[in-house]
């Protein structure tokens, strides 16, 4: 009668120690998907991490508001751009709107400050329509009236020598010669 | 309070760019006035001297650094930039200095790694 009643017990317990383990293996699996949620897949959004407590929160979003808040990205384990910067493509295309710009222009001291600022953002547009992945660019034009004055213009950058680039593109009048560089650094 | 202090070392801060390149064109070139055969060596003196400053600060930047120098002889000279990049972490400071014989303008721009 005795061993009678221990057997049940014994697959009672077996059979309760298989529930727990069940029940182990549920929380894992939902720890698991609580952190595949955290990484959203390849170049989603971005998830923002918090670590302060709801009382702290209006003090935080004051001064958050005042400076940028980090956002951190999940990783994409991409080492080089996708699309990378060929210079031969903005070379031509820089040269390409001096010439439309300034091939026929007259140096004018009144309205040569809009040009100037008006070719310099009409080259970033161009650039940026190339869509060069993971790229930032700066855009400088100059435009120097000829009055037979000596010029000198240098430029260095400590920058990724293998990832960033730059271009320069010249046109030159009469009147006037119109310098553009472009330089373009990876960003991640 | 961390992030405070990071977003204070990852942010151009003009002010003190613009310290450091007035002190590079005064070294450079001071008091001296326009010579041709010396306007190579002078754009490179500044801009490198600039350049070396910039990075001893150890912020988490790329320099670009430009340098023109121009005799002075009433002609004109106009220079515009626009740039694609993150507002908040990135920016530029540009320096224009003069003397009797010469005009020298730096420009320096810093963007966030």
């Amino acid at each position: 009668m005795e061993k009678s009643s221990k057997t049940p017990k014994f697959s009672n317990a077996a059979l309760e120690g298989g529930k727990q383990r069940e029940s182990l293996s549920e929380k894992d699996s939902m720890k698991a998907k609580r952190r595949q949620s955290q990484y959203p897949p390849f170049g989603m959004a971005p998830v923002e991490e918090e670590h302060y407590s709801d009382s702290m929160k209006t003090k935080q979003f004051a001064s958050r508001a005042s400076r940028a808040l980090k956002i951190r990205y999940a990783n994409t384990y991409q080492l080089e751009p996708r699309n990378k910067f060929r210079d031969c493509l903005v070379r031509g295309k820089a040269q390409a709107i001096l010439t439309n710009q300034l091939g026929e222009a007259k140096y004018d001291g009144l309205s040569s400050p809009s040009l100037c600022a008006s070719i310099s953002e009409e080259i970033l547009r161009a650039v940026k329509e190339l869509d060069f992945d993971r790229y930032k660019y700066v855009v400088s034009v100059l435009i120097v009236e000829k009055a037979g004055q000596a010029m000198k213009v240098a430029s260095r950058w400590v920058w990724d020598a293998q990832k960033d680039n730059w271009v320069s593109a010249k046109c030159e009048t009469e009147t006037f010669i119109a310098l553009a560089l472009i330089m373009a650094c990876y960003y991640e | 309070m961390d992030d405070f202090q990071s977003a204070e070392e990852t942010t151009f801060v003009v002010d003190e760019v613009s310290a450091i390149i007035k002190e590079a064109i005064e070294s450079a070139i001071g008091g001296n006035a326009y010579q041709h055969s010396k306007v190579n060596q002078w754009t490179t003196s500044v801009v490198e001297q600039t350049l070396n400053q910039l990075t001893k600060l150890g912020k988490p930047f790329k320099y670009i650094v430009t340098c023109v120098i121009m005799q002075k002889n009433g002609a004109g000279l106009h220079t515009a930039s626009s740039c694609f990049w993150d507002n908040s972490s990135d920016g530029t400071c540009t320096v224009r200095w003069e003397n009797k014989t010469m005009y020298c303008i730096v420009s320096a721009f810093g963007l966030a790694i």
